[in-house]
């Protein structure tokens, strides 16, 4: 049975790189920048060899990364291959003593898995100087290597049962994209902390040698300190019963969803009406609840607006460690674009359910003028602050107006451009309920060409009222900047209805291409 | 007042290849209940796409209630409620929110779209389900909730395309009395079905369609032609197996 099953998960594998070429060219590159990072850890390994006391901190370190990686990477980011999960062997009726070994040893049959492995035996090049401590560090950083996939199948489990929930699976989403989006200021304070590393690193060693993360990671240094009897073994019992207890845990978990595929998700309730209660009973409006109602509800919404409260925050750092707070007069004009871009692919996002806009043959102008307004609701006091707080904050009160228009000016051209493009150029989304993350195969070219012209031509709109807002920013003219302000609003409401009755036609004229399109989310 | 319903004349779609559907004309008059038959990719739900302006055709025109839906898109639609397969709900929506915003969408007013909204979820079994997201459904209650949204309008006619697929017994023996009673005071209702008991007992008028031809229509009398409407359709449309079936399923 074990046999059955490795040989199963190596045809996948290998089927998996057969089904198109690029596929496999996308595993080269992947595998040989793996690779390459292998490499240079080889050599940072072979170099900080003769640092003595520093070496059991950054094994244990080291080791600690990699488990806490395993751990917490794929399965809230579903980076695993799914096609062994547990629950679908619920209708074969094997035996769970007989699966389970076979399907967490097929855990191991993964390229980044074997990535791992090779990486963490590399690794024991840190203790090349003593032959007693390498020949150890080979065996425990196997162990590290094991306990990190045993960790990452065992949380992809529960992150499974868990994600069948759906609020679990939306907010774990905005959660990771936030943390993606964070990196950067991440890094900085991490680096910041490495420059007093002296002070920390040591304590914090010292629990972590005693957790499941790192304590095969503190084995070989107990070689070198020849205490190897006493706390080397100590470390390896400790990491034994974490195994131990890792495999039980597996083997439960597997043998629960093997009998019983995780429950069905429950059901969410919405009291009353909700926005369309609040909003216009007409089409228009209709169209606006039903929209506000899937940017609060649809993740993949969420996902495209996450950017707006993150943009000032990781801009604020990017300022703090530079000492230049220009990149927060920016804020304004980019969040008026990425609003202004958020509804250009709505109607791909619709996917099918698109056919009800069809069948009560709704005018293109009412559905334009409800998406716009919806995401206008949500935009208005994002836009309204991150035009006036910068310039009022920094006491250059002379600018606010200025920055105010060219914000303003750019939220409109945004929903007029995208009024009209998402009429005409819908592309292949994630679907409904999809990971939002997930970009669906195929189309890609026309996806990064239809979003780069789209930005271009929202680019090429806002020239107008850049000038004068360039001239003010450079003569600090109030006076020029309440042109600016003037000129946003009329020559951007003035965008926004062309860009609604243009829209607004193509609609009407398109309606079965657009089914068509959204049938085969293309 | 014209007497037809629907007048679909001449329709033809291909995709790539093959011909979805070839050259169909069919008259559906005002009153009936009409029953669209055929096997499994015959072309019945392109047709009804065709008639309904949610798929251009090639060639062919469609008359609904004598206005040509795709000359005038927003005049036919106002008379026609239309149940399409194979098409998602705005399902992020709770079902009371979704039939709402379909009678809002047609411009109807506020009142009389929440007065009809809870008529249409009392008639579906749904009251105590409106509150939750149509994706939290089943396929049942999704198809029902469907149901509603294209009758809160009060059409002139009903285009249902497979409307009892995965509907409980009880639920589909309720839409059938709402559609018979429907029928009764003037409305035309057009059902696709596999299920040919169903279409015989509940339809005046029946159309075979096979292959994108259309095979027989007219009254369910004259189609059967004395034998029943499942015996005639296989006699229409052919392909029933030689009985060499699996001789290893025998269990004993």
């Amino acid at each position: 049975m074990v046999a059955h099953i490795l040989r199963l998960k190596l045809r996948l594998l290998a089927n998996g790189f057969r089904r198109s070429p690029w596929q496999l060219v996308g595993v080269i590159v992947g595998g040989l920048y793996a690779l390459g990072l292998v490499a240079l850890l080889i050599v940072a390994a072979w170099f900080v060899a003769d640092q003595g006391s520093w070496l059991t901190p950054i094994s244990v370190l080291v080791s600690s990364v990699v488990v806490l990686g395993w751990a917490i990477i794929p399965p809230l980011l579903t980076g695993v291959d799914l096609t062994l999960e547990p629950a679908r062997f619920v209708h074969f009726g094997i035996p769970s003593k007989k699966l389970s070994p076979g399907l967490i040893l097929a855990g191991f049959i993964s390229v980044p898995a074997l990535l791992t492995v090779v990486a963490m035996l590399c690794f024991s090049v840190l203790w090349r100087l003593n032959a007693g401590a390498f020949a150890v560090a080979l065996l425990t950083n196997l162990a590290t290597a094991v306990m990190a996939i045993l960790a990452c199948q065992y949380l992809t489990i529960v992150a499974t049962t868990l994600r069948s929930k759906r609020r679990f699976r939306e907010i774990s989403f905005g959660l990771l994209f936030t943390v993606l989006i964070m990196l950067g200021p991440i890094i900085n304070l991490v680096a910041q902390a490495g420059e007093q590393a002296g002070s920390w690193i040591g304590p914090v060693t010292e629990v972590l040698s005693y957790t499941p993360f790192g304590t095969f990671g503190a084995v070989p240094g107990s070689v070198l300190e020849q205490s190897f009897a006493s706390s080397g073994l100590v470390h390896i019992g400790l990491g034994l019963l974490y195994l131990a207890g890792l495999v039980w845990l597996l083997v439960r978990a597997t043998s629960a969803a093997v009998i019983a595929p995780p429950p069905q998700n429950k059901a969410a309730a919405a009291k009353g009406l909700g926005f369309f209660k609040w909003l216009p009973s007409t089409p228009t409006g209709a169209v606006a609840a039903r929209c506000l109602t899937y940017w609060f509800r649809d993740p993949r919404y969420a996902i495209s607006v996450i950017m707006v409260p993150l943009l000032p925050v990781l801009f604020y750092f990017m300022g703090t460690q530079t000492g230049n707070f220009t990149l927060m007069f920016l804020v304004g004009p980019i969040i008026g674009v990425l609003l202004g871009f958020s509804i250009s692919a709505d109607i791909s996002y619709d996917n099918t359910a698109f056919a009800l806009h069809v069948l009560t043959g709704v005018s293109g102008r009412a559905d334009r003028a409800g998406r716009v307004l919806a995401v206008g609701l949500i935009s208005i006091f994002p836009i309204l602050a991150a035009g006036i707080l910068p310039g009022l904050l920094s006491g250059q009160s002379w600018r606010v107006v200025g920055d105010l228009g060219l914000s303003l000016a750019a939220l409109l051209v945004g929903f007029a451009v995208s009024s009209v493009v998402s009429a005409r150029y819908t592309y292949s989304v994630p679907l409904p309920g999809d990971n939002p993350m997930k970009t669906p195969p195929g189309n890609g070219m026309r996806v990064a060409v239809t979003q780069l012209g789209t930005f271009a031509l929202m680019g090429l709109l806002l020239v107008p009222v850049i000038i004068p807002f360039a001239f003010g920013l450079a003569q600090h003219s109030t006076m020029l900047g309440a042109l600016t302000l003037a000129l946003a609003l009329i020559y951007g409401a003035g965008l926004l209805f062309a860009g609604m009755v243009w829209g607004g036609r193509w609609f009407e004229q398109r309606q079965p291409e657009l089914m068509q399109a959204v049938m085969l989310n293309k | 007042m014209t007497t037809v319903a629907l007048q679909v004349s001449n329709l033809s779609k291909q995709f790539g290849a093959k011909v979805a559907v070839n050259n169909v004309s069919l008259t559906v008059p005002v009153g009936s209940m009409f029953g669209l038959v055929g096997p499994n990719g015959a072309g019945k739900t392109t047709m009804l796409s065709m008639a309904t302006g949610l798929l251009r055709p090639d060639a062919g025109t469609a008359l609904v209630n004598g206005v040509d839906i795709w000359a005038d898109p927003s005049a036919a639609k106002s008379t026609l409620g239309v149940l399409a397969d194979g098409v998602r709900q705005f399902d992020r929506l709770s079902g009371r929110q979704l039939v709402t915003y379909s009678g809002l969408l047609r411009g109807m007013a506020q009142q009389e779209v929440a007065e009809r909204t809870e008529d249409l979820l009392r008639v579906m079994d749904l009251t105590n389900d409106a509150d939750k997201l149509v994706v939290d459904y089943s396929a049942g209650m999704t198809k029902k909730i469907a149901l509603a949204t294209a009758m809160i309008h009060s059409p002139k006619l009903l285009v249902l395309d497979e409307p009892f697929e995965a509907v409980d017994p009880v639920s589909a023996a309720n839409i059938r009395d709402i559609l018979a009673d429907y029928v009764a005071y003037g409305g035309t209702v057009i059902v696709s079905s596999h299920v040919m008991d169903l279409v015989q007992r509940m339809c005046t008028h029946v159309a075979v369609i096979d292959g994108g031809v259309l095979k027989a229509s007219g009254t369910v009398d004259e189609v059967r032609a004395g034998s029943t409407l499942e015996e005639r359709f296989v006699e229409l449309v052919g392909g029933r197996g030689t009985g060499e079936g699996l001789s290893w399923l025998r269990t004993s």
